[in-house]
């Protein structure tokens, strides 16, 4: 048997502590948290960090990341051309690596938040089971995009060797540390459960010619 | 006494039975007691609801006690040392966040001091500062204001990921330079073990009704 949903009975649960109590109390008795039924403006929310993090994507990869200079010779290299200098020197695990950490997941993450806010809002249909674990799965990579930004800031602060060899941050290190950000900020802002709400709804418009369950 | 206390099983606090909402799938569950090192899952979707960690309390501030400690070995000894002909620099997430500022990126550089050195701190001080007084059966003042910001800071806690940032480019520069590992660096590996376990030491709705029950 199903459980019944929160929802209908107007119990929210504390997105701090997990105490479910009446919504109409408005502060959780517990932690004193405001209660929500739903994150507020979840869809909304979620979209705007998308497209900040979607426009600075463009930047992040066109622009230098670091500004290598060596015996007076000056190199600026963005992301992909960092990937390429560990592929071409036989690097492969570590060009992988930073390939997937720094240009596919972002891409991913930011084209699986666009879905799930499509299904959330009824553009596409809600599979909540497995789109609950794409959810799941963008939140926990997430954090791993920020490796290189990492990258960019040990070596900044390792090789300051005078005329010998210095690098710099290039200005591609804030706009990738934001497209980090903003992903992230985009994923908290999700709230899965209105997948189900979505598929609930569906499936009441589809048996609407029987009575609702009670 | 002191020993008896820490292990007491986790708190029912009053009130009659609670209930617990999914957070996928918000399916309503009465939550009943479950034994320790079991976890209670979602009916409708599967997802863990709570889980009753074993010797939870004891756990979470020992892993966040030493998490503090190696947190003062990280910055007082040399972490990663780089030798280059007669030069050598000397690395620590303070030094690389404040390398950036100086080169003028300050927001990226702020925020990696946030994520490596102030999320951390906050997460560890606040488990060790909720969690210490409660094995005594007490809750420190302020202690749900602190819990509160730990849940936080969380998901800002990048160690891992900040070691994985030394380790790429460690092999960007082996052929450039000579590095040399310092006590920072081990002592850093250990605060990612440490702060993982903290974390996971303690599950949230326990800690909660933990607070709840306890004197304040």
């Amino acid at each position: 048997m199903t459980p019944p949903r929160a929802i209908h009975r107007a119990i929210a649960s504390c997105h701090t502590c997990g105490l479910a109590s009446p919504v109409s109390l408005g502060k959780c008795p517990r932690c004193h948290s405001t209660l929500h039924l739903r994150k507020s403006n979840s869809i909304q929310r979620t979209l705007a960090f998308l497209i900040a993090a979607s426009a600075l994507y463009i930047p992040a990869n066109i622009l230098p990341i670091m500004v290598v200079a060596e015996f007076g010779d000056v190199l600026a290299s963005t992301i992909l051309e960092g990937v390429a200098i560990f592929w071409r020197k036989g690097d492969y695990p570590i060009a992988l690596v930073i390939f997937i950490a720094s240009i596919l997941i972002p891409v991913l993450k930011i084209i699986a938040l666009f879905w799930l806010c499509a299904a959330a809002s009824g553009k596409v249909h809600p599979s909540p089971a497995a789109l609950g674990r794409v959810y799941w799965i963008t939140e926990l990579v997430g954090r791993w995009s920020m490796v290189d930004v990492f990258v960019v800031a040990v070596l900044v602060a390792l090789v300051q060797l005078g005329a010998l060899m210095t690098i710099t941050p290039g200005p591609a290190a804030l706009a990738f540390a934001g497209v980090v950000v903003f992903t992230m900020f985009a994923a908290m802002s999700f709230d899965p459960r209105l997948l189900w709400d979505r598929l609930e709804s569906l499936e009441k418009t589809k048996t609407s010619g029987n009575p609702p369950a009670p | 006494m002191k020993r008896r206390l820490s292990i007491l099983p986790w708190p029912r606090p009053k009130g009659g039975p609670r209930q617990t909402v999914c957070h996928f799938c918000d399916s309503l569950h009465d939550s009943s007691p479950i034994p320790e090192g079991t976890a209670a899952r979602c009916l409708r979707c599967g997802a863990t609801l709570y889980q009753n960690r074993p010797a939870s309390l004891v756990r979470a501030t020992a892993f966040s006690l030493s998490a503090l400690v190696l947190m003062v070995v990280v910055h007082s000894f040399p972490f990663l040392t780089m030798h280059a002909g007669s030069d050598h620099t000397t690395l620590n997430p303070i030094a690389s966040a404040a390398a950036l500022i100086d080169q003028g990126s300050t927001l990226v550089g702020i925020s990696v001091a946030i994520f490596t050195v102030f999320a951390p701190l906050i997460l560890a001080g606040g488990l060790v500062y909720v969690c210490a007084p409660l094995l005594f059966g007490h809750a420190a003042p302020g202690a749900r204001l602190v819990a509160r910001w730990m849940h936080r800071t969380e998901p800002w806690n990048m160690i891992e990921v900040f070691l994985l940032g030394v380790l790429v480019s460690m092999m960007k520069l082996s052929k450039t330079a000579e590095l040399e590992f310092g006590p920072g660096f081990w002592a850093f590996a250990a605060l990612m073990i440490c702060m993982a376990a903290a974390i996971a030491g303690i599950d949230r709705n326990e800690l909660w009704d933990r607070l709840e029950v306890a004197k304040s």
